[in-house]
This record gives C-alpha cells, sequence and structure tokens, in this order.
C-alpha cells in the first residue's frame, strides 16, 4: 500500500507530542504520531497485589533494570527494559536513563509538580554570568503558561516571587498548618526566607497527562492519525531540498521497516530519544552542539528529624501532617558570596515515619526506634539546578544496538563541585531550619543521587539566536532545517530546579502555533 | 476524520478516564471471549506448596546468612521469625541470579562474618551468642540512606540488614501472619503491579 504523505509526523506522545498534536490538528493539520511503545490500558493492565505475590516478593528480577533506582517490581513493566534499549556510560560516571514507551509516555506517570521557570532561569547568564541565556524570557512565555495551567489545572499559592513565578491557578481552599509546619514556617521567615506551598497539575481524576488532556481534542478534529508499536529510526532528508520528508520506523513486533512521508516532522520523543534520532540521523548538526549541554536536576540529600513532642505516638492533634515548599533563595541577589551558583528547592513534609536504614542500631532496639518515631518526622530533600555544561553529552555509540538493531546512545555526565556544594548547603540549611523550629536531628545525608535519577533530562539541542552555538531558533525549529522542529525538554538552554512539564508544554504549544502559522503563510 | 478513525483511537486509549467514558457500549454477547464467564479457579502461590532449593551458598555461608537473619530482624511479637519466613532460603535464590557484583558482595560478606567469629571466638558465626555476634555485627553499623558507604563489609551489612527485613516483611507467612492483625496489616507491602504488556 502507498503511503500518503502527512502534513506534519509526530515523533513521540507524551507532554511535548501531545501538545503539538492538539494545537496542530485544531487547525485542520494532517498530523501522524508515532510512538516507539504500545498503549497502556491504565485499567486493566494493571491489578492491586502483595508483595509476597509478586515473583521476587517485591524485589525485582535481579539485573532487570539497574539504573531504574526509583522503579520496583510493582511498577517494573511500564518502563522500557534495559535489555531491550540498552545505552552505555563510562565506568565511573554513572548515569540513570529512566525511559517510558507506552502511548502518553511519562505523562502517565509523573508526579504533577508544576511550576514555571523565573528570568532567573531564562536570564541566568545575565544574572551570574554563566553559561548563556535563553533567546526567550517569562514575558515572552507567560501567556503560554496560562494556557496550559488551565488544561492541567494547576493549583498553587500566589507568592509574587520573582524567583517563583505565580501562575494561572485554579482555586482551592487552603487547609490550616499543622503546628510542626507552622514552626518550620517560622523559622524559615526568621531566616529571611521564602515558603511557599506546593504547585500541582490536577488534571482529570488524578491523572494529567497527554493521554486525557491532549490527545483525546486532538483525535476528535479527525485530523490525528496515532500508531503505536512504531519505532523511528532515522528522519530522511530530501537531497535537493535539504529539508526533511518523512522518516524511516521499525514495526515493534515483526521488525519490519518501513518509511512516512511528512511535509514536516516534529521531533517529541523525549530529550535524549530526540537527540539520539538526530545523532543517528546526522542531521541539524552544523553547529556541532547536538548531544552538548546534557543538564538534569539534583536528587536526594535526605535531613530527618523528629517533632519531639509527636515521639512514641503522642502528637497533640494537629501538629503533624502537611508540607511546605521552599522555592530557590540562594544567589537571588547580585553579589551574593556562596561557593556555588544558581540555586534549590527544598520540599519538606511533616509526619512521616522513619525508614529503618536511617539508624545505625539493629533488632530490638532498631523496632523501639521506628516505632518511637512513627509519624514523628519532618524530612525534606533537594530539588537543584545542574550547570549547564558543554562536557556533559550524548553520542552514538555503535558498537552496541537495541533490540530493532538501532545504535545506542552514550551518555557522558558528571556533577561537579558546583552540585555538590549546593547540595552541602541544602542539608546545612534543613538541619538550621529544624534545630530553629525544636526538632530533633535523627538524620543528615548529603549524598546525590547519580545524575539521570530526577527524570528531568534536559538540553542537548539547545535553543538561541547564534546557529554556531545552538541546534534551535527560538520557536524550537532547527538552524540547518526549516522544517525540523524539537519540541520537548531537549530545546532547554538551563535547567533551574523546577519539574520542566510546564515549560515543555507551553514550548511545545507555542513552536506548535508558529509551525501553524508559517505553514499557513507557505513558509514552511 | 472519519468515525471509525477516532473510535479507533478512543478504543486505543481506553486507559484514559476521559476517554473511557465513550466507550460506553457493551460488547455484543456473540463476541465476548469464550472463558468470560468461566468461575475463577482458587490458585496458591508457590512459596505455600514448595520449599526453595538452595544452591548458591555454600553450607557454612548459608548458615552465617541464617544466623545474621535471626540476629538483625528478631520476630515482633505475633510474627513469624526469619526462619519461619525462609528468608535466608530466599536471599539465596535472589542473590543466587543477581549480578557478579551483589553475588560477590554476599559472599565476601558472609566469609568476613565467619572468619571474624573464627578468629575470635574460635567457632563459625552461625555458632555465635548474641553477645558474640554482637561485638561482630556492631561495629559495622552505620546510618545510611541512598548508597551505603563503599566498604565492602559495611557495605555488605548495610545491603544485607535491608534485604533481610523486606525478605522476611515481603513473605507470604508474614502476610499470612499480619493479616490477623488490622495494624499490622496496614504495614504490609502492598501496590499497584502493572502487567506486562505486549
Amino acid at each position: 500500500m502507498a503511503s500518503k504523505e502527512y502534513d506534519v509526523l509526530i515523533i513521540g506522545s507524551g507532554h511535548a507530542g501531545g501538545m503539538a498534536a492538539n494545537v496542530l490538528t485544531k487547525k485542520n493539520i494532517n498530523c501522524l504520531m508515532l510512538n516507539a511503545g504500545p498503549v497502556a490500558d491504565l485499567q486493566k493492565d494493571r491489578t492491586v497485589k502483595a508483595a509476597h505475590e509478586l515473583p521476587f516478593h517485591g524485589f525485582g528480577e535481579p539485573g532487570r533494570n539497574p539504573h531504574i533506582v526509583i522503579g520496583d517490581e510493582f511498577n517494573a513493566n511500564q518502563w522500557v527494559g534495559e535489555r531491550e534499549v540498552p545505552y552505555t556510560h563510562e565506568t565511573d560516571a554513572r548515569y540513570d536513563w529512566v525511559r517510558v514507551r507506552l502511548v502518553g509516555g511519562r505523562s502517565l506517570f509523573w508526579a504533577r509538580q508544576s511550576f514555571r521557570l523565573s528570568d532567573f532561569e531564562f536570564k541566568a547568564k545575565d544574572h551570574d554570568g554563566f553559561g548563556e541565556n535563553w533567546p526567550i524570557d517569562l514575558a515572552e512565555l507567560d501567556p503560554y503558561y496560562s494556557r496550559v495551567e488551565a488544561i492541567f489545572k494547576v493549583t498553587g499559592r500566589k507568592e509574587n516571587l520573582p524567583q517563583f513565578p505565580d501562575g494561572n491557578f485554579v482555586p482551592m481552599e487552603e487547609r490550616p498548618d499543622t503546628k510542626s509546619i507552622q514552626r518550620l514556617t517560622d523559622a524559615a521567615k526568621s531566616k529571611g526566607i521564602a515558603v511557599s506551598k506546593m504547585r500541582s497539575s490536577m488534571g482529570e481524576n488524578g491523572l494529567a497527562s497527554s493521554i486525557n488532556l491532549l490527545l483525546p481534542e486532538a483525535a476528535a478534529t479527525g485530523f490525528l492519525d496515532v500508531v503505536p508499536n512504531a519505532i523511528v529510526r532515522e528522519i530522511t532528508v530530501d537531497k535537493n531540498t535539504g529539508k526533511a520528508n518523512g522518516a524511516y520506523f521499525i514495526d515493534r513486533h515483526s521488525k519490519r521497516e518501513m518509511h512516512v512521508k511528512a511535509r514536516v516532522v516534529v521531533l517529541a520523543a523525549g530529550t535524549l530519544e530526540s537527540t539520539r534520532l538526530l545523532l543517528n540521523s546526522g542531521i541539524a548538526n552544523s553547529s556541532g552542539m547536538v548531544g552538548h549541554y546534557l543538564i538534569d536536576q539534583i536528587y536526594g540529600c535526605k535531613v530527618v528529624a523528629a517533632v519531639p513532642e509527636a515521639k512514641d505516638g503522642k502528637a497533640p492533634a494537629g501538629t503533624m501532617g502537611g508540607s511546605v515548599f521552599i522555592p530557590r533563595f540562594r544567589n537571588l541577589k547580585k553579589g551574593e558570596k556562596n561557593n556555588f551558583l544558581r540555586g534549590y528547592a527544598l520540599p519538606i513534609s511533616s509526619g512521616a515515619s522513619p525508614d529503618a536504614k536511617i539508624f545505625a542500631e539493629y533488632g530490638t532496639e532498631l523496632q523501639k526506634k521506628l516505632d518511637g518515631y512513627r509519624g514523628a518526622c519532618v524530612q525534606g530533600g533537594i530539588y537543584g539546578e545542574v550547570l549547564p555544561r558543554y562536557e556533559n553529552y550524548v553520542r552514538i555509540n555503535k558498537d552496541v544496538k537495541d533490540a530493532w538493531g538501532i545504535p545506542v546512545l552514550h551518555i557522558h555526565a558528571k556533577y561537579t563541585d558546583n552540585e555538590l556544594n549546593m547540595t552541602r548547603d541544602a542539608a546545612n540549611t534543613q538541619e538550621e531550619l529544624y534545630k530553629a523550629a525544636g526538632f530533633e536531628i535523627l538524620f543528615k545525608s548529603d549524598k546525590i543521587f547519580a545524575p539521570g535519577y530526577s527524570i528531568h533530562e534536559l538540553g542537548t539541542c539547545r535553543m538561541g539566536d547564534n546557529p554556531k552555538t545552538s541546534v534551535l531558533n527560538k520557536y524550537n525549529q532547527t538552524h540547518d532545517i526549516k522544517n525540523l522542529f524539537v519540541v520537548d525538554g531537549a530545546a532547554f538552554v538551563t535547567g533551574g530546579w523546577q519539574n520542566p512539564t510546564m515549560t515543555i508544554s507551553a514550548l511545545s504549544m507555542r513552536a506548535s502555533e508558529y509551525l501553524a502559522e508559517e505553514m499557513r503563510k507557505k513558509n514552511i | 476524520m472519519s468515525t471509525l478513525r477516532r473510535r479507533r483511537f478512543l478504543q486505543s486509549i481506553a486507559g484514559a478516564p476521559a476517554a473511557a467514558a465513550l466507550l460506553s457500549e457493551p460488547l455484543p454477547a456473540q463476541q465476548k471471549p469464550a472463558a468470560a464467564d468461566a468461575p475463577k479457579l482458587p490458585t496458591l502461590t508457590v512459596d505455600a506448596v514448595g520449599e526453595t532449593v538452595n544452591r548458591f551458598f555454600t553450607p557454612v555461608q548459608f548458615a552465617s546468612l541464617r544466623r545474621l537473619s535471626e540476629l538483625l530482624f528478631p520476630a515482633p511479637a505475633g510474627m513469624p521469625g526469619t526462619a519461619e519466613t525462609k528468608t535466608a532460603e530466599f536471599l539465596d535464590f535472589l542473590i543466587g541470579i543477581s549480578p557478579a557484583d551483589r553475588k560477590k558482595l554476599y559472599r565476601t560478606g558472609l566469609d568476613g562474618l565467619n572468619l571474624a567469629a573464627r578468629k575470635k571466638y574460635a567457632k563459625d558465626f552461625s555458632a555465635t551468642d548474641a553477645t558474640q555476634a554482637d561485638a561482630i555485627v556492631r561495629p559495622l553499623l552505620v546510618a545510611w540512606t541512598y548508597e551505603p558507604p563503599a566498604d565492602p563489609m559495611i557495605r555488605f551489612l548495610c545491603e544485607a540488614h535491608d534485604d533481610i527485613r523486606k525478605a522476611t516483611m515481603n513473605s507470604t507467612e508474614w502476610a499470612e501472619a499480619a493479616n490477623k492483625s488490622a495494624a499490622r496489616r496496614r504495614g504490609l507491602s502492598s501496590g499497584l503491579y502493572f502487567n506486562r504488556i505486549d
């Protein structure tokens, strides 16, 4: 059967691809969405089970997915298997790449924390001199953020803090803080640290995915075809025009190779898969920047404290429970002296029970501690910014291929003193806050997870005005090929500490509207 | 888009609540799979009927692991101990199919405990009493979180302690005992299991 030519081929179906489909199809643009994995039925494909009913009693199959630290045996089947789609990294520089290929991608499972970037991130170079600015600022993205927040139904408390821009929030009733949270808030305020609340997407019925918020509307237009189990191997380019004209893809089950034609190609396969595809296709890289400036976010750094009056199950009513969210507070003033650039946020919760690992005890003594501190703890971690560095990069490893014969990615990423010093500061700050609030410190660690753990990999096709130092222009369009766009996290210039989903979605919306207008004007 | 095309898409994302509401038409009776009305057969798990065949650790290593298990996680009141939950037997299986570095960590660690016991008390670690075992184990205890320390013996103890607790509390025997008490039942490990999707 001869293939038809689509107006736009969208590769990937997560928030970025879903948003592109949503925008483009509403403008009567005929889209094909190829997705590497199958469709999951979130009702039928999930069953409540006890750990002892699982083949490995909750441990998971040893060696199956060694880099998915966040995973367990319950959710092992939702991730991309490392045996099927391996990747490589230096032996002394572990990178945990966590992927989902189900239709909807990682939008099916994200934590729904919903933040905007601020001009401390968009114009970071102006502020501290490191790296590059984005070619856009908050004001330019603001209307798109607002529309995305409306779709996702984002809740939050307005603060009027420049480092924590307010959004188009859905009103919700705020419950009064518990006493432990009040004490922590007072302690932070006494140190000049602003305290807020988590901002989250409510979505629909607890799901804020492309499959329920974006793709159904796109499908309803009649201008979207979705093909699961279609693994794109290479984007094809017309030798005469230099324009992208489609892609080779492989049927996941039969391994049959196919080709599809399209007037425009939109990459939305997730930061590193989009970059892998560009590198395997050998295109859009006249700058030599494809793959470079890989960033993610620092997670880890655990500090646990006990609220003294809540020990032994004696917490007075209204003492425990709730949370605070402390947005970035370091390096906001020019000339502020710290031993690191940029900043971090502190997510802190009250009412937790301690993990057995934090006590150097065993047997009945350990059990006494676990019983005594049950529900009496306050604990927090870090969401920290990672500096974008040229030397953190990905490249193709031609010696290793995935189950479909496609060369895999080699990831080279290391944290530096900047990230380590930032994490130490986060641990020390939490300790100070907890002590000031009258809590008893039980455990403090400034250890961080390996790069990649946050599942917020960003960069590697950064945007910019200069085609020699960037891959994309400010509309997520490749400098080299005008009908090729990358609308996922690969476009990021800086990553900030914020969950990137709102920014990815806003950028994809903006890029897709630009693309639609350029197509209408016949510029593309 | 044709109605068929849209319908196909909505069917394909039936997990999405918004789409599910649009898919309320029942299948005609003749299209239902033949097995749909068959009564559900009660079944048991493998642990309910069989014993794990141990083949990874040496007899001395296995005896050390059993001793370590009962030392680190003595049975709480009303709950089975590590001998009843066959914790060492399960870990023999699990470590036996684990990557080489984890196998080495356990073998080195168990041999290290035994060596220390022989040196200090001229007996195997499995034969030590509580005081003797404590003298060997306590210096190796540390508080930790995501990544245990690099020292092989300390790392072994961190990982083994965590594994012993988890294997015990995730066992069938523990679940059966916990189900007799509301408080214990709440502490059982369970979750939404994602089936394999073709």
